[in-house]
């Protein structure tokens, strides 16, 4: 038990002294994330809405793909990412091997299914007369969507929750094409792999309570937003 | 003109609509009356483009504006508006709502302030504008909604039974304020409904649903039943809830009786005469859509209409409670 009283006074010592290495990964991490999720909403979201709103041939072919996604394993990502980006593969030109652009476009992969589907579901839950009620109003596609969006606000939130939390908690994709260099590529799921390992139990609290953190305040953010929201 | 031509609408293969021709010519009152489920509402959804026919096409003046592989556009939309029978209204304040349309066709500030306020006003709502949809009746929000839907300023208003959730005093106010815009702008008004004295009241031109298709009668005393397999045009009894009426045809399976409310004898006793179908039982309401004109309802086990002159109702002594028989031939009864 000693250990644990150890590990976690050194975490705290780690964090309160601002130690550049853990919060360089911190700082890396965020980035990775806030990158991969507005890239993974920005294609996820519009696709959700078309897949809820629109009756097209093959949607429900579309909407078993996108929910089959969801399940995709990350090192299955990661593996055939690795493929693509080494140098013998189709992208290894780009030279992204191993940059903390490989493991954006890994997460990207992960976190577009999320937001694609949980989209899909949300803008399914709207009441559909007020998309009837906006186009009998003389609303065009986008002036629709975005009243529909309005209705969905708190479930598009935790999408955009939801997608972040696949991004941050990623580690498979993130150590294969990554490959967790230190300075480089190492973010804190990673890095808590490597320092576990390691031993260095202090390092790998600290960088997991970072973590922690981070994921309440996104989900404080969303209830905060949530608590403002009304009728 | 917005017009439906050959229209036949199915939901999963069901057809709920057959329509050869509906039109709605411009400054036109119409009132489409019928019992739930007859396509009334499936039928101002296809007039308001917000839903395409399956087959046919919906046209405005003489350009197609929807069919199965026409896509409505919305400047075709921005023309008409429709209220549904149970409107919803958007996030934010009554005058937010009110405004949704106008801020579409790019109408902001003092300008879509001023058109908020007078459509408020005439509608009586004007203390509600800084409301929000919890805050509502659902009478309320169906003033709003008709409110938000005049705003735009359509040359079609469709209206999916706008007094469902209003007192009488509030139905003759929304229909007050429907008459004066369409006498001030001379906008073509449909409205579906099942209150036909407000059908009379209020439309010039009442076209009557059932099964999907436009009724070749006036609308009241139209009923849905099981015709009896026979042989050929002969007399048949077809039960409609308690009572059993005569019907000369030579249909079977389902279809709609109507019985044209001018062709009901109407007397204090039972009359000994030609016709086969002899009802007795009490006047439930008179009605006088027109000078000279009254319409008796009675419950004979149904409820039937008839239409008989006011010097008519003057000499029997007619009020609601009275004794009355209705009779009619069953060659009288129309089958469709």
């Amino acid at each position: 038990m000693d250990f644990l009283g150890e590990g976690l006074r050194r975490a705290v010592h780690l964090i309160s002294s601002a130690d550049p290495e853990v919060y360089g990964i911190a700082l890396l991490t965020v980035k990775v994330a806030v990158v991969a999720t507005v890239i993974a909403c920005a294609l996820g979201m519009p696709l959700g809405f078309v897949l809820a709103s629109r009756r097209f041939w093959g949607r429900r072919a579309a909407l078993t793909v996108v929910n089959t996604a969801l399940a995709f394993p990350t090192v299955v990502v990661g593996l055939l990412l690795y493929a693509l980006l080494s140098r013998r593969g189709p992208l290894g030109g780009l030279g992204w091997l191993y940059t903390w652009q490989a493991i954006v476009i890994g997460d990207v992969l992960l976190a577009f299914p999320i937001a694609a589907a949980l989209s899909a579901a949300a803008v399914q839950g709207v009441d559909p007369r007020i998309r009837r009620t906006a186009e009998t109003l003389g609303a065009g596609t986008w002036r629709t969507a975005w009243a529909v969006a309005r209705e969905a606000r708190f479930a598009l939130a935790a999408v955009i929750t939801a997608a972040f939390g696949q991004v941050v908690a990623e580690v498979g994709a993130a150590m294969i094409v990554g490959g967790n260099i230190r300075g480089a590529t190492r973010t804190l799921t990673t890095a808590v792999a490597l320092y576990t390992a390691q031993g260095d139990f202090g390092l790998a609290l600290a960088l997991g309570l970072i973590l922690l953190v981070m994921a309440l305040v996104v989900n404080v953010a969303l209830q905060v937003l949530q608590g403002r929201g009304n009728a | 003109m917005l017009e439906l031509a050959g229209v036949r609408h199915a939901y999963e293969g069901r057809v709920v609509l057959d329509l050869e021709r509906f039109a709605v010519p411009p400054g036109a009152l119409i009132a489409i009356v019928g019992h739930n489920g007859s396509g009334k509402s499936t039928l101002l959804r296809l007039l308001a483009l917000v839903e395409r026919p399956s087959t046919g096409e919906i046209r405005w003046g003489d350009a197609v504006v929807s069919s199965p592989r026409v896509r409505p556009r919305a400047a075709a939309r921005r023309r008409i508006t429709l209220v549904e029978q149970r409107p919803v209204l958007f996030r934010g304040t009554v005058r937010a709502n009110i405004g949704f349309g106008l801020k579409i066709r790019g109408r902001r500030g003092i300008e879509a302030e001023s058109i908020v306020a007078a459509v408020a006003e005439r509608l009586g709502i004007t203390g509600l504008l800084d409301r929000r949809r919890h805050e509502l009746s659902d009478g309320e929000v169906q003033r709003v909604a008709v409110a938000r839907a005049l705003a735009v300023a359509p040359d079609v208003l469709l209206l999916d039974e706008p007094v469902s959730s209003a007192d009488r005093a509030a139905a003759q106010a929304l229909y007050g304020a429907l008459a004066e815009e369409r006498r001030a702008r001379g906008l073509a008004i449909c409205l579906a409904s099942h209150q036909l004295e407000d059908a009379y009241r209020w439309a010039d031109d009442i076209r009557a649903l059932a099964e999907g298709r436009l009724s070749p009668v006036t609308p009241e005393n139209l009923f849905r039943v099981e015709l009896p397999p026979g042989q050929g045009e002969e007399t048949k009894h077809v039960r409609v809830g308690p009572i059993a009426i005569a019907v000369t045809t030579g249909r079977e399976g389902p279809a709609i009786l109507a019985v044209p409310p001018t062709d009901i004898f109407v007397s204090k006793e039972p009359l000994v005469s030609s016709a086969r179908n002899v009802f007795t039982g009490q006047v439930t309401r008179l009605g006088r859509p027109r000078p000279g004109v009254v319409h008796v309802a009675a419950d004979v086990g149904v409820e039937l209409i008839a239409v008989i002159t006011e010097e008519a109702a003057r000499d029997l002594a007619l009020a609601p409670g009275s004794p009355v028989t209705f009779a009619f031939k069953a060659s009288a009864v129309r089958v469709f």
